[in-house]
Order: structure tokens, then sequence, then C-alpha cells
């Protein structure tokens, strides 16, 4: 019994030995996080690391529930110097993609990263501008509320990332972040009445570059307070001059010109959080692609929100390491706050929300989260409803969602 | 709206919100974490900041010439500092002082005063550089 005691000691020897001999190229440059910080800076490394997000959603008018494995985010990063990064976000969403769907695998980010200085640097590839709170910081554990905050999904269609070129810095001399981007531009023709900019946005595939965005911020850090300061303009056609004269659309690298404006402030002291947002979109031209593409699109939306929480563990020294953050949010939007002669308003686009809820986070790399959704819309326009099934319901302009969910980062 | 009263009104907009923080700004003279006022050369793998740099301010940005990243040293008394290495211990991004504690834009880590994470995704708190102090001069070893 002795001698095969002995054995297996040796044998799981043997095994440890020869596992730590036989990882991969690959596998040994993948650190830790603790071995990343050990490794110096001048080292070429690679780190892994990700996001992602599963929830449930009661909705109390249609009597329906879903549950989703909404997104998983794997992140790879890679350090070939001290000066130049490659960062890369890959993002499966609803867990399978078997064709029509609803599910996606996309690049969410993939850039490379060049470091000027200590305070300055230039992105180049596909990546997230700085427009907006969510759109940058877009992890789960980063907001309030199972759902990102709709005016930054509407108005602000987060997460938007596009190709192109972006210079970033800081101020020494003040707390002032600055940045500012050349990116491809919008495709106008493919919005869809309802859903904002949303599917104007290239995302990296195939985008035109006849067209062309320019973006900018500005962040000031004054005690307590964040504000940030940011806006957009672009061209939304990407066809040439001929292909636009024959469908009556101005064209060039701002031809049929977006423009996006966006402010937010937020405060943070003992334990509460408070955040409001502002955004803006003016797309004048509006009248002429709903005469090339009729997708009833509008002349200006707009959308803002306000929220306000408190961590309910902040006097708790024994729980000093978790959060339990209830919130409540206030937002509202109108997608056609002003729409061309051509186009037909539609009242379930002017809405407003009510968000109440809880974020617990046991860690900050984790969270569970619950929240009540009390939504309301404008009246339905009876032109947009055609052929309506027999059995259809009256459309309800108010609305009870239940959400309760989990997140995670690491 | 047409384009030229959109621009008019972002103009509008943005003088409104430089005026702000020139507004704020005349009351934030003093230094606070997110001005920087040394630059010292790497030498040996170290950095020298003279003490009496943090009779204005207990703490200081140091950025150290041709360095990556950004150091921010706290006098935590006469004789002790505390020297954090702004690199963001998730993807080693350069971190921003906001005036409270650091934060990472990259994927939106933030840490306290003291390098503790207080957002994750990081999940390691900031590296503490090691320090020693001469008569007038505080040495930093690098990594």
């Amino acid at each position: 019994m002795k001698k095969y005691g002995y054995f297996i000691v040796l044998f799981v020897c043997f095994t440890i030995v020869t596992k730590a001999q036989t990882r991969t190229p690959a596998q040994q440059l993948i650190l830790t996080n603790e071995d990343s910080l050990n490794a110096g800076i001048s080292k070429a490394k690679t780190v892994l690391s990700g996001y992602g997000s599963a929830f449930y959603q009661r909705d109390f008018n249609q009597k329906t529930a879903a549950v989703r494995l909404e997104r998983a985010i794997l992140f790879i990063g890679h350090q070939f110097n001290s000066k130049i990064t490659f960062f890369s976000e890959m993002e499966l969403e609803n867990a399978k993609v078997d064709g029509g769907s609803g599910a996606e695998i996309a690049m969410e980010q993939a850039f490379l990263k060049f470091n000027l200085s200590s305070t300055k640097y230039i992105t180049a590839g596909l990546f997230i501008p700085r427009i907006g709170l969510l759109n940058e910081n877009h992890l789960p554990v980063n907001f309030n509320g199972v759902e990102r905050p709709l005016v930054e999904q509407f108005i602000i269609p987060a997460t938007w990332r596009e190709l192109g070129i972006g210079f970033y810095g800081r101020s020494k001399k003040l707390p002032l972040n600055y940045s500012i981007a050349v990116l491809n531009g919008l495709n106008a023709s493919a919005f869809v009445h309802g859903n904002g900019i949303r599917e104007g946005r290239f995302e990296g595939k195939n985008a035109t570059a006849n067209n062309i965005a320019i973006t900018a911020s500005i962040q000031y850090y004054y005690k307590d307070f964040t504000f940030q300061l940011s806006g957009y303009m672009g061209g939304t056609n990407g066809l040439n001059k001929r292909g636009s004269d024959s469908l009556g659309l101005s064209s060039g690298a701002f031809g049929m010109p977006l423009y996006l404006t966006e402010a937010n402030i937020r405060y943070s002291k003992n334990g509460w959080n408070i955040r409001a947002l502002a955004a803006y979109i003016a797309f004048p031209n509006a009248a002429d692609i709903n005469k090339a593409a009729a997708n009833n699109i509008s002349n200006s939306m707009y959308g803002m929100y306000a929220e306000v929480a408190y961590n309910l563990f902040q006097q708790k020294s024994k729980l000093a390491n978790q959060q339990l953050n209830a919130f409540t949010r206030f937002e509202m939007f109108d997608l056609n706050a002003a729409i061309p002669n051509n186009a037909i308003y539609d009242g379930t686009v002017k809405q407003s929300h009510v968000i109440v809820g809880l974020s617990y986070l046991p860690i900050p790399n984790v969270v569970i989260k619950a929240d009540v959704r009390l939504s309301n819309t404008g009246a339905e326009n009876p032109s947009l409803v055609i052929n309506p099934s027999p059995v259809r319901l009256p459309y309800q302009q108010n609305n009870t969602i239940l959400n309760m969910g989990i997140g995670y980062s690491f | 709206m047409q384009r030229r009263d959109f621009i008019k009104n972002t103009c509008r907009v943005c003088l409104l919100g430089s005026a702000g923080i020139a507004a704020f700004n005349l009351n934030a003279c003093s230094p606070k974490v997110g001005s920087a006022l040394a630059k010292p050369d790497v030498k040996n793998n170290k950095i020298t900041i003279p003490t009496a740099l943090f009779n204005t301010n207990p703490v200081q940005i140091i950025t150290p010439n041709k360095y990556p990243y950004e150091i921010a040293v706290q006098q935590i008394n006469e004789t002790t500092y505390q020297a954090l290495l702004l690199k963001c211990t998730h993807y080693d991004n350069q971190l921003i002082p906001t005036g409270k504690g650091y934060n990472c834009q990259l994927h939106g880590s933030s840490f306290d005063a003291n390098g503790q994470v207080t957002k994750g995704p990081a999940a390691e708190s900031l590296l503490q550089l090691k320090t020693t102090i001469s008569e007038t001069d505080l040495l930093i070893q690098l990594i």
C-alpha cells in the first residue's frame, strides 16, 4: 500500500513538473494581473479578460417573460513594448449565433494604442469614441440597472465604435482631459425609424470612407464633480457624387451632415453617486433621405436622464469592500422632436421612464441587479399601423417592466 | 434646425461650458491631484524629487522624464511617503488623477487615493513603489 502511495506522489509531482515545462509559447505570454505587475514595463505580454451579463425580464403588459445571456465579451490585449499596445473586445450577443436569431458575434474594439507620453496617446483602428457616459464605460459593474440607460441606447447608440484615429490627452496643469478623433461616417439610408441612428453605424464592417466624422470631448474634474462635453459631426452619405446626385443627396466628406452634442455631470461623495446627461442630435437633411430611402427619419432628436444612487453599505465598516447601491433614474427622450414635411410623427418614440432598483456588488467585479421600470410613451399614430393583426391588442402607453440580472468583469 | 443655427447654438453651449470651467478654475488655484509639478530624470531606474515639493501640497503627481506612467506621491508624515504607480492593474493603461482617486479610461476601473480598487474590472490595488529619504530628497525606485 505504501508503495502505491509513493507512486501516486511521484506521479502527481511528475505531472505538475511536466505541465509547467510544456506551456506553449502563447501560454507563456499570458500573464495574470499579479504576474503583469512584476513583469516590468518594457516586456511584451498578453492579457486576457472580459465581461458579461445575463438577465430575466418580465413585461407586465404583454404578460411575457424572457431570460437572456445578453452578452459575453472576451478582451485580448497585447503590450508589444512600453509605447505600443493592442486592445480588443470580441462580443457574443445572445449566446448562440444560428442565423436570424438576433444573436451576433462582433468586434467591439480592436485598436492599436501608441503612447506619446504618460499623458498623451494615439489610438488607431476600431475604437469607441468618448461620447456620453456609457459608451466608453459600458461594463455591467459600471452602471446601475439591468438595462443600459435608454438615452444611451436610442440617442447615443452605445456601444458606438467606428474605424479611425484618435488623439487623447490630459493637461498637466489642470485636471482636464481631452480627445479628438477622425472616424468613418454613418449611413443614413440604413437609419431605422424608432431606432435613432443606431442602424446607420458601420461598426468596422465595410464602412464607406467617402464620408467621415469628427468627434471631440473635454472632461474636467473639480472636487467631487466630473464634467464632460462632447460633440460629433459626420457625413451620413458614402455614395460617390454620381450616385448621390441621382438620389438627390449631398455628397462629400460631410455630405448629409449629422450633428450630435452631449453634456454630462457626475457627482460622487460619501456613498452618493449622482449623474445627469443630456444629448441632442440634429439632422438637417432628413427630408432628403426620407425621399431616397423612405425611412421616416426626423430632423432632430433629444434625450436626457438623471440618476441618484446611494451605497447602503457606506457606513458599515465590516462591509467596506462591498456595495449595495439603491438607485432611481428618470429618463426621457423624443426621437421625432422635429420632423420634415415628408415624415410621419410617431408618438410612441417620445418616451419617459422611471427606474428604481438595487445593485449589489459583493466585490467590485461582480454585480447582482434588480429593478422595476415604469414607462410611458406618447399615443400611437394610426397612420403608422399597417396591416395590423386581427388579434392585435390596443397600444398601451404605460407599461411596467421587471428586470433581474447578473454581470461580471475581470 | 439649419446647420448655421446648430453651429451657433453649439458654440453658445461651448462658451457657457468654458466660462463655467474657468470660474471653477479660479477657485482651484492651489495644487491638487491632477497638476504635474515635477519632471525628474530617471537614473539607475530611480527618480529623485525634493521633499520641499510637498510643502505646498501633500499629494504630488510626478511625471518622470521619458517614462510611460506618472507616479502619485503622497506625504503621509514627515518621514513616510506613499508612491503609487499610475498604471491600471487591469490592462496597464495610464490612469487619470481625478482629485479623489484615479480612473482608467479604457474599461472604467477606479482606484481611491490609496490605490485600492473602488470599481472593476481591475481587481488588484495599484502598485506601491519603494521610497527612501535622503536629507532633502525622496528617492523612488521604479520598476
